[in-house]
C-alpha cells in the first residue's frame, strides 16, 4: 500500500514540475525580472529529497478562500463602528532583532503607519492611541485621537528599543485609559509583540481578567513564535492571536484589524448617540480655532450647537463635547454592516459564451459587456451601491 | 462509531478514528485470534490506550461463549487513573449502544495507601506503615482477641466487609480508585479487600506491573487469574528493568543492623511465648513437620508476603528439620547475618556466582542450600506464629531472607557483587552486597506461560526485535506504527557542531573539554532566545549536569540565559524536584519562560509530561549511556552475550537510545501539540545510533537536519516555530486525511477488503 502511495506522489510531483516549467516560460526570463525585494531565496524551500522548490502557498490560498467565505456569511453580524483602539508596540530588546530587515522595530513601525491610515479610512468615527513597552514599563505615546498624521509623527520620532517587555504593565495602562471612554464605544487593544517572554511585577493573569471584565478586546500579533500568555489573553478577551511568517504576512495580519470586528454580545444593545454634522466655515473668515487655540482663516468647521470652530473631522467638540462627523464618514462606516455580497466566479470558458453571461450588473444595471466600463463599474458598486 | 474488523464488531466511543489506531486494532485482533503474544510500538498521542481497550472489550463482547479477561498493567497510579477514565467513557458508549448486556466489571487495584478509607490507618506516612497499620487492625489473631476483649481496636470497614464476604457483589461498571473508596465508604466495606476479592471475577483489571511481575506480590494477588486473559503492559519500554529489579536484592550495613535488631526482638518474643503459650510454638512445629505449606488456608488479611521465587521453583516439600524449631531458625539467621557482615568488610570488589556463594556460606557458617531456600517461608511462618503486626519494622530481615531464598534457588542468571565503595566516590565507604538478576526473562516467563495473550506496547520500543530476545519469547506480531499528522508537528534535529564548527559530544575524551561545554552553553543560550515558554534540557548524569552548570555559571552563560528564561534544576531530592517543577510550570504559564535542567533516567525523564507550552523544545545533551564501569552492568552484559548472543555495544546503544527517545518524547503528547527535539551530540549522526530511534521520530528526521551546527539549528527553529504558530486546521484540509469516519471505514472495507491482509 505504502509503495503505491509513494508512486502516486512521484507522479504528482513530476506533473507539478512540468507545470512549473511552463509557468516560468510564460513570464519573463529570470534575468529580465526586477527584483522588488532582494530576498528572492525566501520564496524557495527545500523538500524532503533536498530539491529546491517554490514555497508551497496552497495553505495561504486556502486561508484566503476561507476568509472570503467567512465575510460572506457574516452579513448579519452586528459590528462595533465606533472603536477606541490602542496599539501597543513592543520596543523591548527583542524588537532590535534583524530577522525582519532591517529590524523588527522598523518593519513594525512601517506597517503600523500603513495601518493607521487604513484604520481611519475605514473607521472614520473611531479613535486610536499608541502605547509602547520598553525597559519593563509602558508609556502612553499618544492619547486617543482621530488624526492619523499626529500619531504617525509621534511614532516615527520615538523609535528606539531597550530592556524587557512587560505585558502586565501594558495591559494595566491601557485598561486605565480605556476605562474612561463612554459605553457605546468598543474598546480594543492591538498588541504587536516581538518578545518571547514578559517580565511582570505581578500576576499577568489578573491584568487579563481585568481587561476581560471591562470588555476590552485584546488581539496580539506575534513576530517570532506562539506565546502561551498571549494566546490566553486573546482567548479570554475574545481577540485574535496570529504570528507573522514574514513581512507581507505581517502586513496582511495587521490590516485584518482595520475593518471593525463583530460586537461583543453584551455590547450589542442598540444605543442612541447624539452627533452633530457641522458646516464648513466660509472661506476667508478668521476665527479662533478651539483645538489649536489660535486664530485661523478659512477651512474648518463650525459646531452646530456651540458654534466653535474645529479644524478636522471627525472629532469631539472641545467646548460642548458633541461628536462631530460628516455624513460621508457615517456612510463609509455603514458599509461594514452590509458588506457586498460575494461576486460569483465566472470561469473564462463560460465568459466566452455570450449567451450565458449576464449582461448587466445585478446591483447597478450597468452593462458588463463594455470593457471600458469595467473599472468604473467596480468603483461604482463599491461606493454608490452600498451607501 | 461502530465497525467490523473481520468477525468482530468494534465499538469505538469517538466519531472518528486515526488510521494508525485502526491498523493497531487489526494487528491486535490477529494476535487475540492466534492466542499469542505481541510487541506493538505506537507513538504517544495517537490514542493507543483507547484503541486497546475498545478492541479487547469488543472482542470479548462478540464472543460471549469464551469471555476474555483483560489485565492492564501500568507503571504509575496516575496512568492507572487515566486508563480507567478512558475505560469509563468507552463503557458508557458500549452500554448506550448495546444495552445492559454489555455490562462489564472493571476496576483498579492499588496498595492500601491508595485505597484505604479508615482515617486512622491512611494517615500513616508511607506505604509500608499503612500496610502495617492495617494489619494491626485486621490480622486474624487481633480480631479473635477483639471478640473477647472489646477494647482491642479493629477496623470497622474490614469487619463489615468480612460479615458479607461471601456474597459481596459490585454492580457492573467501571471503578476507579476514587470510585472504590466512595463505594466502600457508602457501604461501610473495606475497598481494598473488596477490590482484591472482586479482581477474580472482574472483566477488566488495571493494576501496577509489580502485581504480575514481582513474585512476592504476584503470588498473593494474581494467583487466581484465569488462563483466558489478555495481559497488556503499557509504557513497557523499561519492562526488562522492572523484571530484573523484581528479582534483585541489595544489602547494606543498615540492613544488617536492622536485621540484627529484628532477630533479637524475635528471640524476646519467643521467650515470652515459651513462658505464656508454649502450645502455639509446638503447633507450628507440628505443622512444619507435616509439611503444610503455610499459605493455603490463611485468611486474606494475613497473607502479606509470598515466596520471592517463581511459582514453579518453589519446593513442594516439608521444611528441613534443622530449622523447624523457632530457636534453631533464629540461630541460622543470626549466623547468616554474621556472615554477610563479614563479607561486607571486604576491601576489594568481589564478584561470585550463586553456586560459589552458597558453597562458601556452607563451609563458613554451615547453612546448606536447602535451608537457604526455605528461609523466606520459614520467616513468614514464624512471624505469623509470633503474631507480629508491625511488619514495616521487619523489612530488613525480610530482605535478608529474600536474598537467601533467591540465592538458594537459582544457579544461573544471577551474580553476587560486593562493592566496598561507590566507584564514583571512592573516599566514602559504603559497602553493599548485591544479588543481581541478569535475566529479564526469568520474572516474566510465568506470565507468558500462564496467560493466553500478552501485549507489550509503548511509544518507544525500537529496535523492536530486541525485546523478544531480552524477554525470551516468541511474538506472533511485532510491529511499529507511525503517526499520521495533519502537519509536521515534530521537528527532530541532530546537532553535531557548535557555533565554532567544532564537534560536540559527551564522549569521555571530549566531555570536560571547555570548548564543548562552551558550545553547549551557546546552543542553549541561542535557543532560549528564539523559543517561547518552556525548554527542557536533559543531561547524561547528575555529575555531568553539576559540572557543566558550574562551568556555565563561571563563564557567565547562565546569567545570560537567565535574562531570557528562569532556570530550574532537578535534584535527587523528590520534594525539591516537585517544587522546582511546580514553579517551572508557573513560569511557563505566566509568560516569563523557563528552562528545566533534568537528567536522563531520572524521575522527570520517566514520568513527567512536558506537553504544550510546558515544552516547546527539548535538548538532549549527549548520549545517555549507562555508567559502563558499573560492576552490575558489566555482569549483565556478560550474561547477555553468553546467553542471548547480544553484543555489549548493541545493548548499550539500544539502552541509551531508548532513554533518549523517552526523554525527547516527553514534549509531544497529542497531535495538536508541537515541539522540537535537538539531539546534541555528534554520535547521533552515525547510522548505528540513529537507526535505533523509534520510527515516528526517524520519519520526521530529514537528511538536511542530520548534521547541523548551532546557527543552522537556530534558523530551523525560528522557521518551525513560526510555521507551527499558524492556525491549526484539525481536519487536515490540505489533502492529508488523518481522521476516518464510519463511512470511510466501510468504503475501505468494501472496495479494498484485502488492503491490510
Amino acid at each position: 500500500m505504502s509503495h503505491n502511495e509513494t508512486n502516486g506522489e512521484d507522479i504528482r510531483f513530476n506533473r507539478e514540475e512540468e507545470d512549473d516549467d511552463e509557468g516560468d516560460g510564460r513570464g519573463l526570463d529570470a534575468w529580465e525580472r526586477v527584483y522588488a525585494d532582494e530576498r528572492s531565496w525566501e520564496s524557495l524551500q527545500e523538500d524532503e529529497s533536498g530539491l529546491l522548490r517554490p514555497v508551497d502557498n496552497k495553505t495561504l490560498l486556502h486561508a484566503q478562500y476561507r476568509r472570503r467565505l467567512r465575510t460572506a456569511t457574516s452579513i448579519r453580524i452586528q459590528k462595533g463602528l465606533i472603536r477606541y483602539l490602542y496599539i501597543v508596540l513592543d520596543l523591548s530588546r527583542a524588537a532590535s532583532e534583524m530577522d525582519y530587515k532591517p529590524s523588527r522595530m522598523i518593519v513594525v513601525a512601517r506597517q503600523v503607519e500603513a495601518f493607521i491610515r487604513e484604520f481611519f479610512d475605514q473607521n472614520p468615527l473611531s479613535q486610536l492611541g499608541l502605547v509602547t513597552l520598553k525597559d519593563g514599563v509602558a508609556h502612553s505615546l499618544t492619547d486617543l485621537g482621530g488624526s492619523p498624521e499626529s500619531h504617525i509623527k509621534v511614532l516615527m520620532g520615538k523609535l528606539e528599543c531597550s530592556g524587557d517587555a512587560s505585558l502586565q504593565n501594558g495591559l494595566d495602562l491601557v485598561h486605565s485609559l480605556l476605562n474612561q471612554i463612554p459605553s457605546y464605544g468598543h474598546r480594543e487593544v492591538l498588541i504587536l509583540y516581538s518578545a518571547l517572554s514578559t517580565c511582570d511585577p505581578g500576576d499577568v493573569t489578573e491584568a487579563i481578567q481585568k481587561c476581560k471584565s471591562s470588555k476590552i478586546r485584546c488581539s496580539v500579533i506575534g513576530l517570532a513564535a506562539e506565546l502561551y500568555v498571549c494566546k490566553c489573553l486573546c482567548q479570554e478577551t475574545g481577540g485574535s492571536y496570529n504570528v507573522a511568517l514574514d513581512e507581507p504576512h505581517l502586513k496582511e495580519l495587521i490590516l485584518e484589524h482595520a475593518p471593525p470586528p463583530p460586537a461583543i454580545a453584551e455590547f450589542a444593545t442598540p444605543n442612541l448617540i447624539k452627533m452633530g454634522f457641522p458646516q464648513r466655515a466660509a472661506e476667508g473668515v478668521i476665527s479662533i480655532c478651539s483645538c489649536h487655540k489660535e486664530a485661523k482663516s478659512g477651512g474648518g468647521y463650525i459646531c452646530p450647537r456651540c458654534r466653535a470652530r474645529i479644524c478636522e473631522l471627525p472629532s469631539e467638540c472641545q467646548i460642548c463635547g458633541l461628536i462631530l462627523v460628516s455624513s460621508p464618514h457615517l456612510a463609509r462606516s455603514y458599509h461594514h454592516l452590509f458588506p457586498i455580497t460575494p461576486f460569483d466566479d465566472v470561469s473564462p470558458l463560460v465568459s466566452n459564451d455570450p449567451r450565458k453571461l449576464l449582461k448587466n450588473c445585478f446591483g447597478c444595471q450597468q452593462s458588463l459587456l463594455n470593457p471600458g466600463n469595467y473599472s468604473y463599474h467596480l468603483l461604482a458598486t463599491s461606493i454608490l451601491f452600498h451607501i | 462509531m461502530k465497525f467490523q474488523i473481520e468477525d468482530v464488531t468494534v465499538y469505538f466511543p469517538y466519531d472518528n478514528i486515526y488510521p494508525e489506531q485502526y491498523e493497531y486494532m487489526i494487528e491486535l485482533k490477529r494476535v487475540l485470534d492466534a492466542k499469542g503474544h505481541c510487541v506493538l510500538e505506537m507513538p504517544t498521542g495517537t490514542g493507543k490506550t483507547i484503541a486497546l481497550l475498545s478492541l479487547i472489550t469488543s472482542y470479548s463482547l462478540s464472543k460471549p461463549s469464551s469471555p476474555l479477561k483483560l489485565i492492564y498493567c501500568t507503571r504509575t497510579v496516575h496512568e492507572m487513573e487515566k486508563t480507567l477514565a478512558e475505560l469509563k467513557f468507552l463503557y458508557k458508549y458500549q452500554v448506550q449502544m448495546l444495552g445492559p448486556s454489555a455490562g462489564i466489571l472493571a476496576l483498579g487495584l492499588s496498595s492500601r495507601k491508595n485505597l484505604c478509607v479508615n482515617p486512622n490507618v491512611v494517615s500513616a506516612e508511607n506505604r509500608d506503615s499503612v500496610d502495617a497499620a492495617c494489619r494491626k487492625l485486621t490480622a486474624s489473631w487481633v480480631r479473635s482477641m477483639a471478640i473477647e476483649n472489646r477494647n482491642v481496636p479493629t477496623c470497622e470497614f474490614y469487619e463489615n466487609y468480612e460479615k458479607v464476604a461471601s456474597n459481596v457483589v459490585l454492580p457492573p461498571g467501571v471503578y476507579t480508585l476514587q470510585d472504590l473508596r466512595v463505594f466502600g465508604k457508602e457501604k461501610g466495606w473495606c475497598p481494598y479487600f473488596l477490590a482484591r476479592y472482586m479482581v477474580r471475577s472482574a472483566n477488566v483489571v488495571v493494576y501496577s506491573y509489580q502485581y504480575l511481575l514481582d513474585p512476592k506480590v504476584a503470588g498473593i494477588i494474581s494467583k487466581e487469574m484465569q488462563r483466558e486473559s489478555v495481559v497488556v503492559f503499557d509504557e513497557a519500554h523499561n519492562i526488562d528493568n522492572v523484571c530484573i529489579e523484581a528479582l534483585s536484592v541489595s544489602v547494606r550495613r543498615q540492613t544488617l543492623e536492622g536485621a540484627t535488631r529484628n532477630i533479637s526482638r524475635m528471640s524476646q518474643e519467643i521467650e515470652r511465648l515459651k513462658a505464656t503459650d508454649a502450645g502455639r510454638l509446638r503447633a507450628e512445629y507440628n505443622r512444619l513437620v507435616e509439611g503444610l505449606a503455610q499459605r493455603g488456608n490463611l485468611p486474606i488479611a494475613d497473607t502479606w508476603f509470598a515466596n520471592p521465587t517463581l511459582p514453579e521453583d518453589i519446593l513442594k516439600e516439608a521444611v528441613p528439620g534443622n530449622i523447624r524449631r523457632a530457636e534453631h531458625f533464629l540461630s541460622v539467621l543470626r549466623r547468616l547475618v554474621q556472615y554477610f557482615k563479614g563479607r561486607l568488610l571486604a576491601e576489594n570488589v568481589e564478584k561470585e556466582g550463586p553456586v560459589t556463594f552458597v558453597a562458601s556460606i556452607n563451609t563458613q557458617v554451615g547453612i546448606d542450600q536447602k535451608m537457604l531456600r526455605f528461609c523466606y517461608d520459614r520467616l513468614h511462618s514464624l512471624l505469623l506464629t509470633l503474631e507480629i503486626t508491625d511488619t514495616d519494622e521487619f523489612l530488613h530481615i525480610q530482605s535478608i531472607c529474600d536474598l537467601a531464598t533467591l540465592v538458594g534457588t537459582y544457579t544461573r542468571g544471577f551474580s553476587i557483587i560486593i562493592e566496598p565503595f561507590d566507584e564514583r566516590m571512592p573516599h566514602i565507604p559504603d559497602p553493599v552486597l548485591q544479588l543481581c538478576c541478569h535475566d529479564a526473562s526469568l520474572a516474566i516467563k510465568p506470565v507468558f506461560e500462564r496467560f493466553q495473550s500478552v501485549v507489550i506496547t509503548s511509544g518507544t520500543l525500537s529496535p523492536i526485535d530486541l525485546y523478544p530476545r531480552l524477554l525470551n519469547f516468541d511474538p506472533k506480531v511485532s510491529r511499529s506504527f507511525t503517526m499520521s499528522l495533519t502537519r509536521d508537528c515534530i521537528c527532530p534535529m541532530v546537532l553535531t557542531r557548535g557555533s565554532d564548527q567544532l564537534p560536540v559530544s559527551t564522549k569521555y575524551d571530549l566531555r570536560s573539554d571547555p570548548g564543548v561545554e562552551k558550545n553547549y552553553g551557546k546552543l542553549l543560550l541561542e535557543m532560549v532566545s528564539v523559543v517561547p515558554d518552556g525548554v527542557v534540557c536533559f543531561f547524561v548524569s547528575y555529575s555531568y549536569m553539576d559540572g557543566i552548570v558550574n562551568s556555565w555559571h563561571e563563564s557567565g552563560i547562565l546569567k545570560e540565559i537567565m535574562q531570557h528564561k528562569l532556570v530550574f534544576i532537578e535534584t535527587q531530592d523528590v520534594v525539591e524536584t516537585t517544587l522546582a517543577l511546580d514553579n517551572y510550570r508557573r513560569a511557563c504559564d505566566c509568560g516569563r519562560g523557563a528552562v528545566f535542567f533534568s537528567v536522563a533516567r531520572g524521575k522527570v525523564a520517566e514520568g513527567i509530561d512536558f506537553d504544550r507550552h510546558y515544552g516547546r523544545l527539548v535538548i538532549m545533551f549527549g548520549v545517555p549511556f549507562q555508567y559502563t564501569l558499573s560492576r552490575v552492568l558489566l555482569a549483565r552484559l556478560e550474561y547477555l552475550r553468553e546467553t542471548f548472543q547480544i553484543k555489549e555495544g548493541d545493548f548499550l546503544t539500544f539502552d541509551a537510545l531508548r532513554q533518549a527517545a523517552q526523554c525527547v518524547g516527553r514534549v509531544i503528547r497529542s497531535k495538536a501539540d508541537y515541539g522540537m527535539m535537538i539531539f546534541a551530540d555528534k554520535r547521533y549522526s552515525r547510522h548505528d545510533k540513529r537507526s535505533k530511534l523509534p520510527g515516528w521520530i526517524l520519519s520526521h528526521l530529514r537528511d538536511a537536519h542530520l548534521n547541523l551546527s548551532t546557527d543552522m539549528a537556530v534558523h530551523i527553529a525560528r522557521e518551525f516555530l513560526k510555521r507551527m504558530a499558524q492556525p491549526y486546521d484539525k481536519t487536515g484540509a490540505i489533502g492529508r486525511k488523518t481522521l476516518m469516519s464510519q463511512e470511510d471505514l466501510k468504503k475501505m472495507h468494501s472496495n479494498g477488503g484485502g488492503m491490510f491482509s
